[in-house]
């Protein structure tokens, strides 16, 4: 699984049957900078469904979150502006490519990027609905872990509450388990991995998602329409 | 006395807002004496066999017939009529003709080399922009490239002592206006980090700015603000960096022109005096400016209209005694239908519209030669056998029905439809299986996506149950038949629309490069 599609994943998981938390919900904590590697797994109930694991990285400092494939060929990025607008980009690194999403389309697409919830994943008014059923540590660190139910989905989160970040996130329905968990944590300055840094970015080539319809020539388009097996070639 | 005459501006807007069709519904002898009317309009259509002054090139860039036809009954219907008997500004356009999309390669063309068809009279090959088939694509040198560049009407004006201007709802790098000044064999290489390393030809944004016919361009006025700043400098709207990597702050450049002003916003475009400005470069948004449909509602720092625009660039240009050349886009009519959604791309062409009633407001027929077209069009289909009046965006429902009409599985079905694009119902990647919507579902989106941009389907099963209160949404993406990530464009003909001198040399099917040669041999540049 593409971290993108995970993050829908992860995104919708927190999100259906939680209040949307308002932009301020932690403005004035500051997120420690952190390097993690969690990794998910997907394990369908039905036996003859092979389940799917898939590793990443996940950065944050003050203003940007990256993520990034543990393959090195896929991430994405979220930069927060002098203004407080957040740029979104897609990462095709082999391609050395960006693909942005400009703030005049987010809007209309009722893309509203909330930086709290992207840099802890979940937001504290999300944690506050579900239970806290009790204090645990993870990772060596001090977590707490919450219970609830979100329609027929049961779902379970082992928050590390300096860090403001899960160490686990599960969640069952009668399809599927998705699991989330929190492999290495480290503070940012001495990570081993790093993310990419925005200069090694600016060289990319970007492109603007709307010019996608007009780009239907060009190669690097071409590829990542048919990477799927669902575009064929003629 | 002519029909343009006749037809003057005030009738015209009579027209639109009151039409006598709309009013009530027509008996017998009124089709008659109407249809006789048109007769007689035409016997006394005296054409204008001058020089023009001026030309004014309207773009609806993918505007198709279909998509006129359906924008026609929308903008009827959302003024309280039926809506089939409506007329668009341009439908009024005394003369008409069918122009040939295909490129020199391309038998569905892009919109590179139709733009290049248009402004230079040769058609060439895709993404190449004003320059000759024989470059090849990406070609670095810029040698070679100016050895093959192809003279554009915008240069032939400038070179004649004329003014020139663009606007776009675009950005003014794209595609479509780009070709009227720049000459590259990569449409893409907006600003210079976008150029293949090595590359020696300018970037479009550069040779905007540095386009030095005559004192340069006058008037460029649309989006794509970032590829003008230096990766050094923020975005003043949103705080993202420039695109440019060669420290060239393009902004600031246009400034070293004579009574020079660069705006980014309503508030100090409105502020421009045309009387005290003879440049003026305006840059609306980072990239493309905002749909027309979502631009008050919005852009954070205030954007004008495309017919706010045109208004603009006409009252700078006709400053110039000897005339003017204006290009206009209406460029995301195309983007509306390449994400599937109707909506967008009618409401488009109704701002279109009305930015050609500014114009022939602001001009006279017997001077300013006025042309209203397409670079392309696209796979979108206005079919079944709805009543007249029924909804344009709604589901089909036919005379006398009082429920929609049903397909072979019974289940509604709309209008409007795609052969091909993102409104395929069968489970994507991005959106569950039945219908697609342009918008994420409010707060489901999590890593971003413009409109519905699937990278995978699985078959749909059937078809989905439609509602009149689904179809009609604002975002709703009509169903298309060939799952694609992005809709494609159409390849049958699109039509010309023109008013004022040498106008009725357009007529019967013709080749698209002969728009170049129409308005050359209006402005008198024809050898």
């Amino acid at each position: 699984m593409k971290i993108t599609n995970f993050f829908k994943l992860l995104f919708s998981l927190v999100i259906f049957g939680f209040s949307v938390p308002s932009y301020s919900d932690n403005d004035n904590q500051q997120s420690t900078e952190v390097a993690c590697r969690y990794e998910t797994k997907v394990t369908p109930h039905n036996k003859s469904k092979k389940p799917s694991v898939n590793a990443w990285y996940f950065w944050r400092s003050s203003h940007m979150i990256q993520t990034q494939d543990t393959n090195g060929d896929r991430g994405e990025i979220w930069l927060r502006t002098n203004n407080d607008s957040v740029q979104y980009r897609k990462l095709y690194i082999s391609d050395k490519t960006a693909v942005e999403y400009m703030p005049a389309d987010m809007p209309t697409n009722n893309m509203d990027f909330n930086w709290d919830k992207l840099s802890n994943m979940l937001s504290q008014s999300e944690l506050d609905s579900m239970k806290l059923v009790k204090k645990t540590h993870a990772m060596n660190r001090n977590a707490q872990v919450y219970k609830g139910k979100i329609g027929a989905q049961s779902i379970e989160v082992t928050w590390l509450m300096e860090e403001k970040l899960p160490a686990s996130i599960i969640k069952k329905d009668k399809i599927e388990t998705i699991e989330l968990h929190l492999v290495e944590i480290e503070p940012l300055s001495v990570a081993t991995q790093k993310p990419l840094a925005i200069e090694e970015i600016s060289n990319y080539r970007h492109i603007d998602a709307t010019d996608f319809g007009d780009m239907e020539h060009d190669p690097f388009v071409e590829k990542i329409m048919a990477e799927n097996g669902d575009h064929h070639h003629h | 006395m002519s029909f343009i005459k006749k037809l003057s501006v005030v009738t015209i807007s009579t027209i639109l807002s009151a039409g006598i069709a709309q009013a009530a519904d027509p008996t017998p002898g009124d089709w008659f004496n109407a249809g006789r009317q048109a007769v007689v309009n035409a016997k006394n259509l005296t054409p204008y066999n001058t020089k023009a002054k001026n030309v004014i090139l309207f773009v609806g860039d993918g505007m198709g017939i279909s998509t006129i036809t359906a924008s026609r009954i929308y903008d009827g219907q959302s003024k309280g009529g039926k809506g089939e008997e409506n007329s668009l500004v341009f439908e009024y356009a005394p003369y008409l003709a069918l122009s040939k999309t295909y490129s020199v390669d391309q038998q569905t063309p892009d919109s590179a080399p139709t733009m290049p068809a248009m402004v230079t009279g040769i058609k060439t090959i895709g993404d190449s922009l004003s320059v000759d088939q024989y470059v090849a694509h990406s070609e670095p040198n810029a040698s070679v490239v100016d050895t093959h560049k192809l003279t554009t009407i915008l240069e032939q004006a400038k070179l004649n002592g004329l003014s020139a201007g663009i606007v776009s709802t675009a950005r003014i790098t794209h595609a479509t206006p780009a070709a009227t000044y720049a000459h590259t064999a990569n449409r893409d290489w907006e600003a210079d980090s976008n150029r293949d390393a090595g590359a020696t030809v300018p970037d479009i944004a550069a040779q905007l700015v540095d386009f030095n016919i005559t004192g340069g361009m006058d008037v460029a006025l649309g989006g794509g603000r970032t590829y003008f700043l230096p990766n050094t400098v923020t975005d003043p709207e949103y705080g993202v960096a420039g695109k440019r990597k060669d420290g060239r702050n393009l902004t600031t450049d246009w400034l070293k022109k004579t009574n020079s002003k660069y705006v980014w916003n309503k508030a100090d475009f409105d502020a421009i005096d045309p009387n005290a400005t003879d440049h003026l470069l305006g840059l609306f948004e980072p990239s493309h400016v905002h749909y027309e449909a979502d631009r008050i509602a919005h852009d954070k720092a205030g954007e004008p209209s495309l017919t706010d625009m045109t208004t603009k660039a006409i009252d700078i240009l006709k400053k110039n005694p000897n005339g003017y050349f204006l290009m206009v886009e209406g460029g995301r009519i195309d983007h509306a239908h390449h994400s599937g959604n109707a909506f967008r791309a009618l409401t488009e062409t109704q701002q279109l519209s009305a930015a050609v009633l500014a114009a022939v407001q602001k001009t006279s027929p017997k001077d300013t030669l006025i042309i209203v077209t397409a670079d392309h069009s696209h796979v979108f289909t206005i079919g079944g056998y709805p009543q007249r009046g029924n909804p344009i965006l709604g589901l089909t429902q036919g005379v006398g029905a009082k429920t929609p009409d049903l397909d072979m599985l019974g289940l509604p079905y709309t209008t409007l439809n795609y052969a091909n694009g993102t409104g395929y119902t069968g489970a994507s990647n991005a959106q569950a299986a039945g219908s697609k919507s342009f918008n994420a579902a409010a707060g489901a989106w999590a890593s971003g996506s413009e409109g519905h941009n699937p990278t995978s389907y699985t078959p749909a099963n059937g078809r989905p149950t439609l509602t009149n209160a689904l179809v009609q949404d604002s975002n709703y993406l009509q169903e298309a038949i060939v799952p694609l990530n992005s809709e494609t464009h159409g390849g049958e003909d699109v039509a010309i629309f023109a008013y004022g001198p040498q106008a009725h040399l357009f007529h019967g099917v013709m080749e698209q490069n002969v728009i170049y040669h129409v308005m050359s041999e209006a402005l008198g540049f024809a050898k």
